[in-house]
């Protein structure tokens, strides 16, 4: 008995439609309140007095978790809610609709059409009707003096096929949380590296971060466009198991990444991971550069350059591309110019040459199993709805002498229907 | 004459041909006994479609690449949209009646492309690299024509609450399809309308859109029970707004399928792809609406009207925040 009352509330249109507002208007906070950033942000621009609309602290985006909305418990409740009401519907609304789409009667007397709005007494035979209506894309039917016909059918399976393949959706996207990974490795020209910095995995994804293989970058360049804008940034990189031994080879660009046992390497970022540099007569020595924080757009890296052996002395090289040009600053700060690569400038009595800058790829990491099921649920998904776009139409005719009863109705495109009956009516009585 | 010239003569003239199209369509309401005015306004509608798209072919061939990278032509490309689903809609239901809503909606689009938008923001703009892919053009492309027909069903959903005010009305059409049934006060009404025309005297121009009742059935007996104005403009919308659900599904979709192969990720949250599901969202709620009991009558266009304002912040107004994957500065 109670599982039947579920049933029937889960059943209620009312609260699907309620659930699907319900989840808009959440996702609308996780719009217009940022997500994912630390306590003290919230504090600053969530401050209690004034609290904004008088009641939204950051302690009340902190309770409500309106900082992490679409994790939040209560978020995921309506999502679930969703699911099984999309369940319930399937089952005990669109397949019984289907269900008596699919089985249809002739109707049997004349008083039966009075029903339908649109409905005529028309000079005409059930074989005349036949030829018309085949004509307009009908699949026809007749009995004697009794005629039916219909078309869009598919109009009637397209809304089942929407909900099992959000479902599939759904399902894919639980999938993936529990069993995916994501983690982002900044490695330099000619470095390698293990996947180690996941920075999210869910509960069951330990089989599918790898352990026996890592990432080589054998090289790593960026294509500048003429006006030294970033036209694309590419890896040539490398699978290569413990022992140091290839197994695959690849270059990965942005919107080309690299596919390796259910884990994908994307390109999504480059930095600069250092500086070679010679001093007077010295080896090269490679010093690291450092992303620097600074106001303003762009982005620039630098390091620190020793010019006498007490370290009193020193200039700063700052780097914003890979394009080999590097400035050069005293220790006040006093701009020395610009230094290309391969180029030396006497500073004292030492001369700095820059040999190399050293670029370093980001890549994100991940593995998504839930993915195969997303997809199959986003390829019905597109199926169904242009399928539900079709209207299912109807028309039944009943002879009577020399005339005929004929009506019809339609599901979802009643102007267009009204046009083509009342058109097929018009060719019937021009022709008596 | 060179394209840049081409282009602005362009502009102007489809802002102008649509502010007339928009007066011919409204007198063609006021007077529908004056069949020209339906050609004129039908014609008005396709010289601006057409001076649209020349408009945003001019700019391909110039750029190279497809006029989607500024607000500029993503607004002239969402008016091509609007008079292309409103000359299908004409076409397909030979009804005139669209045309005052969809007329001054393309008119207000391309005025604030044309006239409101500094000339640097009209420059065609280079490409980000994230958008230099056909997959994503083809996401752009098919979420700005859900956009446009949303906005004309979502209009029309106005026009038909406008039009029914403090009225009870039956709707038409929906996936289980109410409608189609014979109102029992008319079965004998030779005009073929029903009630709820014939009480509201404004609705006069509905000889303007209903199909004209058969008078040439010699049997009185039965004859078909026509939709009034109401009906139709219901109908219409409630079909657009069905023909823009797919789109934006399958624009969405087609996002997430790039966005996954590209950075791995088929959602993210980000705010513009939020606003994209929270409109798929109320569209569907839509759609239940109208197979709901207790939700007959105004309700569900209500639902639609209201999706007019969250397409319109889906498409402009998460711009406006300036963050997140789909800054593009199509905005600023």
């Amino acid at each position: 008995m109670v599982w039947r009352r579920v049933i029937k509330i889960l059943t209620d249109l009312r609260l699907a439609i309620a659930l699907l507002l319900l989840i808009a208007l959440f996702s609308i906070s996780g719009t217009v309140i940022e997500q994912g950033r630390s306590i003290g942000f919230y504090q600053t621009n969530y401050p209690e007095h004034p609290a904004l609309f008088g009641f939204l602290t950051w302690r009340v985006i902190g309770l409500l978790g309106l900082d992490h909305v679409y994790r939040t418990w209560w978020f995921l409740t309506l999502l679930v809610l969703l699911a099984a009401s999309l369940t319930a519907c399937s089952f005990t609304r669109q397949l019984p609709t289907l269900k008596a789409a699919r089985r249809w009667r002739y109707y049997e007397k004349p008083e039966t059409f009075k029903k339908l709005a649109l409905s005529a007494e028309v000079p005409t035979t059930a074989d005349q009707l036949t030829a018309l209506f085949a004509q307009r894309g009908y699949k026809t039917f007749t009995e004697g003096e009794k005629f039916y016909a219909r078309k869009g059918l598919a109009g009637r399976i397209g809304p089942i096929v929407v909900h099992i393949s959000l479902l599939l959706i759904l399902a894919g996207g639980v999938v993936g949380a529990l069993t995916g990974f994501l983690a982002q490795e900044s490695i330099p020209n000619g470095g390698v590296a293990a996947v180690r910095n996941i920075l999210d995995a869910g509960p069951f994804a330990q089989f599918q971060v790898p352990k026996d293989w890592q990432v080589q970058v054998n090289r790593f360049w960026i294509d500048y466009l003429p006006d030294g804008n970033i036209d694309q940034f590419y890896s040539d990189l490398s699978i290569v198991d413990v022992a140091g031994q290839e197994r695959d080879r690849r270059t990965i660009s942005v919107n080309h990444p690299l596919r390796y046992q259910g884990v994908t390497l994307y390109q999504t970022s480059w930095g600069i991971a250092g500086v070679q540099i010679q001093l007077n007569n010295s080896p090269i020595l490679q010093l690291p550069m450092r992303p620097l924080d600074i106001e303003g757009p762009g982005q620039f890296w630098g390091t620190w350059v020793p010019l006498k052996p007490d370290l009193s002395e020193g200039v700063s090289l700052i780097a914003r591309d890979l394009q080999g040009l590097v400035l050069l600053y005293d220790k006040s700060g006093n701009p020395l110019g610009p230094l290309r690569e391969g180029m030396g400038m006497k500073l004292g009595d030492v001369t700095l040459k820059i040999v190399k800058v050293i670029g370093s790829t980001g890549l994100q990491i991940k593995a998504d199993p839930g993915v195969p099921l997303v997809y199959l649920g986003f390829g019905l998904l597109m199926i169904g709805v242009v399928m539900s776009y079709f209207s299912h139409s109807q028309v039944w005719a009943l002879q009577v002498g020399d005339r005929c009863y004929i009506g019809g109705k339609t599901n979802r495109a009643k102007v267009m229907f009204e046009r083509e009956l009342l058109q097929v009516l018009a060719t019937l009585n021009s022709q008596e | 004459m060179d394209l840049i010239t081409l282009q602005s003569t362009l502009d102007n003239l489809a802002f102008g041909i649509l502010f007339l199209t928009m007066l011919v369509y409204w007198s063609s309401a006021a007077f529908p006994g004056l069949p020209f005015l339906k050609t004129a306004g039908t014609t008005g509608m396709a010289v601006a479609n057409l001076a649209i798209a020349t408009l945003l072919g001019a700019r391909w061939l110039e750029a190279g690449y497809f006029p989607l990278s500024n607000l500029y032509e993503s607004l002239f490309f969402l008016a091509w949209g609007v008079t292309a689903i409103h000359l299908f809609a004409e076409i397909t239901t030979e009804s005139r009646l669209a045309g005052v809503f969809t007329a001054p909606l393309a008119m207000g689009i391309t005025a604030f492309a044309a006239l409101s938008l500094p000339p640097e923001m009209q420059n065609s703009a280079p490409l980000v690299p994230a958008l230099k892919s056909n997959w994503l053009m083809m996401h752009v492309s098919v979420m700005m024509l859900s956009y446009a027909t949303l906005m004309v069903g979502s209009v029309l959903a106005i026009a038909f609450l406008l039009l029914t005010r403090g009225q009870d009305v039956s709707l038409q059409g929906s996936s289980y399809g109410i409608g189609g049934d014979r109102q029992a006060t008319e079965s004998l009404n030779l005009q073929g309308f029903s009630t709820v025309t014939d009480a509201e005297p404004t609705l006069e121009m509905g000889s303007v859109a209903t199909l004209a009742p058969p008078t040439t059935i010699d049997s009185p007996t039965l004859i078909p029970q026509t939709l009034t104005l109401a009906e139709t403009l219901d109908n219409l919308s409630y079909r657009i707004i069905g023909l823009g659900f797919p789109l934006l599904t399958i624009g969405i979709i087609a996002g997430g399928v790039w966005a996954n192969e590209a950075w791995g990720s088929y959602w993210s949250w980000d705010p513009k792809e939020t606003w994209a599901l929270i409109t798929w969202l109320v569209f569907a709620a839509y759609l239940h609406a109208r197979i709901t009991k207790g939700w007959q009558g105004r309700k569900p266009a209500l639902l639609a009207a209201g999706g007019f304002v969250v397409v319109w912040v889906c498409y402009l107004g998460v711009n406006l925040l300036g963050k997140g994957l789909h800054s593009y500065g199509w905005f600023l």
